[in-house]
């Protein structure tokens, strides 16, 4: 059986500091990789998704990644950087 | 029967499933006196906790995924003890009954849609996800939990709003939030809804077993007209071109009955999975 191929998908948090607000790649990608999660969770307050750094971005299902490079396309800022090993690593 | 209601099912109430157990509801719990000691859950996180665990697990995919599947699989077999949530895909006449049984019952903001696509729910016209019991009286506390506030409904409210997302083609899937009491009734698609991807893309059962259900075709009344196969979000249906009619994967079937519900000849009728001998054993 192949052995699947993960890419390591790396967001620049200084760059991604408001996700929840920005959502761009979480909409954009055919395979729902990403997911947005509140980092500051306080007692009888809303988060705010336009503090910087009070969301966080994941690519929890990199798994399912098959490098279309659609998220990078519309990230306004740069943050998303995918790798995929090479076909030889995983033949 | 399936291991949840074997586990939490009461003969007395509901045909002996678990979700329609009152003691599984949350107001009961008030009834039950703690002399001398705190209750259990007291102060503590249990949707947070098993969530933390669940990420866990589900991190390992990528770190070591034999140990992944082996997780999974002692997860599914671990049954009561099972670190997953549980949760069972339950059609809407089901999902009315608990309408009747719980208190309170609450339209709020998913969980699920917020994380997958950044999806806000500001107000009642946009919630879509129903809570549960008394835990939904913590909205105020915790804000970011319940984001956009919740909006309580009488039990008939709380069908036609069932309905709503059964139009639309939700399946409702019927959750405990990591402790012991039924917390919610999820309207849930794939890929949004986790529960649904954990099972279908990973093989974790616990959070999403299927109904008590299995939707069969009649050959003789099915127009060909393809309505039902847009609504499965379990890719159970396919449109066998050989005999222009529907074909239901029965194995493949979570019986959430939203091809039944939209079928315009009512050529689909929901069955009793254990009145079937080979499917009595697929939850
Ligand atoms: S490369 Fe394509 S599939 Fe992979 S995360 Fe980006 S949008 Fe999704
Ligand atoms: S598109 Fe870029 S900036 Fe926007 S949420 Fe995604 S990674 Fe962050
Ligand atoms: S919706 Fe009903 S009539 Fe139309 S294809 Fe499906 S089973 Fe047949
Ligand atoms: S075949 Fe029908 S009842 Fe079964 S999972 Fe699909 S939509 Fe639900």
């Amino acid at each position: 059986m192949a052995v699947p191929r993960f890419p390591t998908i790396i967001i620049d948090a200084a760059k991604c500091t408001v996700p929840f607000a920005c959502k761009k790649c979480l909409q954009a990608c055919l395979q729902s990789v990403f997911s947005v999660h509140a980092v500051k969770v306080e007692r009888g307050r809303e988060t705010d998704p336009s503090e910087a750094g009070a969301y966080g971005l994941n690519a929890g299902h990199r798994d399912k990644c098959t490098g279309c490079n659609d998220c990078i396309e519309v990230c306004p800022e740069d943050a998303i950087t995918i790798t995929f090993p090479p076909v030889e690593a995983t033949a | 029967m399936n291991w949840v209601d074997e586990a939490f099912g009461d003969p007395e109430y509901g045909e002996g499933r678990w979700y329609l157990n009152p003691k599984n509801h949350s107001r009961q719990m008030y009834k039950i006196k703690k002399t001398g000691q705190k209750a259990a859950a007291y102060g503590s996180d249990p949707e947070g906790t098993s969530g933390r665990m669940m990420g866990e697990i589900m991190q390992k995919r990528f770190t070591d995924p034999e140990k992944f599947r082996e997780e999974v699989k002692e997860a599914n077999e671990m049954t009561t003890k099972s670190p997953f949530q549980i949760g069972q895909v339950i059609p809407l006449q089901e999902a009315f009954r608990v309408a009747e049984l719980a208190y309170p019952v609450a339209s709020m903001s998913c969980i699920c849609r917020i994380g997958a696509r950044g999806q806000e729910e500001r107000n009642e016209h946009e919630y879509s996800c129903t809570g549960l019991g008394v835990g939904m009286f913590k909205w105020e506390r915790w804000p970011e939990r319940y984001k956009g506030g919740v909006n309580f409904m009488s039990p008939d409210e709380a069908k036609e709003w069932l309905l709503k997302w059964n139009k639309k083609g939700m399946v409702h899937i019927i959750m405990t939030f990591g402790g012991s009491y039924v917390g919610g009734i999820c309207n849930c698609d794939y890929p949004d809804c986790g529960m649904i991807r954990n099972r279908v893309d990973y093989g974790v059962e616990t959070g999403c077993l299927k109904s008590p259900w299995v939707a069969a075709v009649d050959y003789d009344a099915c127009s060909g007209c393809g309505v039902c196969v847009q609504r499965c979000q379990f890719g159970a249906i396919k449109f066998e071109v050989t005999t222009e009619k529907t074909n239901i994967d029965q194995f493949k079937c979570f019986g959430c009955g939203l091809c039944e519900t939209a079928c315009p000849t009512g050529a689909i009728e929901l069955l009793d999975r254990e009145s079937l001998p080979g499917l009595a054993e697929v939850w």
